[in-house]
């Protein structure tokens, strides 16, 4: 896998615009490295909006005690395809998530819903005291980029 | 966000300008907890750049409560990205949208 971008910012809603914006810029470069075809905007509206929810459940699951309340988003060349990390030191969570029952009005519960929506692939693993949740989207092109 | 408020017929216009995120979204609601009870309203969502999960819940809380006081919510002018959101987690079955402002506020 080849980096791309790496950004650590402090898990802080303040942030959060910083984190959607360089998803986005991120993949509408690589679409055009790999020559995508078909819909950028939407391609990069599916990293912009899963790394948007990602970010925001970083930083409301950061315990008060916690002592490194901070993000880590890592963007990724695989294959041609866009890998993106978000790494946080919060509790283990369950990434696995059923669709909302929208019947009952929920104000909460989207978030990651959304992204295994958005995304073709969404893996989550534990490693040490930080949890690691990986994306990627296969963008349409005409050949493979490096 | 910009919240831009003005009435047509009984409704209150909320037009909403910029990022509804996780960020912005307590500003909406405090907005609109500042409004009667039974006031209902339309919230215009043209120039919504972009809406996450964060902004889809507080409108999603928004309709309960207007709800509750028999009051309505409704939408008006979804953009594609705002409409992609809707359509993925089926909360548009929960509001009337509507194209235009003139007919959100007459129907």
């Amino acid at each position: 896998m080849n980096p791309i971008v790496t950004l650590t910012l402090q898990a802080d809603l303040r942030y959060l615009r910083i984190a959607a914006i360089t998803a986005s810029n991120v993949a509408e470069i690589f679409a055009d490295i790999a020559c995508t075809e078909g819909n950028i905007a939407e391609f990069c509206h599916a990293y912009e909006l899963s790394v948007s929810e990602a970010f925001t459940n970083s930083v409301r699951y950061a315990e008060p005690s916690q002592e490194k309340k901070q993000v880590t988003i890592c963007f990724w060349s695989d294959n041609g395809t866009l890998v993106v990390n978000i790494i946080d030191n919060n509790p283990q969570f369950d990434p696995i998530t059923d669709a909302p029952d929208i019947n009952s009005y929920p104000e909460g519960g989207y978030g990651l819903f959304l992204i295994h929506r958005l995304m073709d692939k969404v893996s989550y693993s534990r490693i040490d005291d930080s949890n690691m949740l990986t994306m990627t989207k296969q963008p349409k092109t005409t050949h493979t980029a490096t | 966000m910009n919240i831009i408020e003005k009435s047509i017929n009984s409704y209150i216009i909320l037009s909403l300008e910029g990022i509804l995120n996780a960020s912005s979204a307590p500003m909406l609601k405090s907005y609109v907890a500042g409004l009667p009870d039974t006031q209902s309203i339309v919230v215009d969502l043209e120039n919504v750049e972009f809406i996450d999960s964060s902004g889809l819940g507080v409108l999603v809380g928004i309709a309960r409560k207007k709800k509750t006081s028999n009051a309505l919510v409704k939408l008006a002018r979804l953009n594609e990205r705002v409409k992609k959101v809707f359509e993925i987690t089926q909360a548009y079955t929960l509001f009337d949208i509507y194209d235009d402002l003139s007919a959100a506020a007459d129907a």
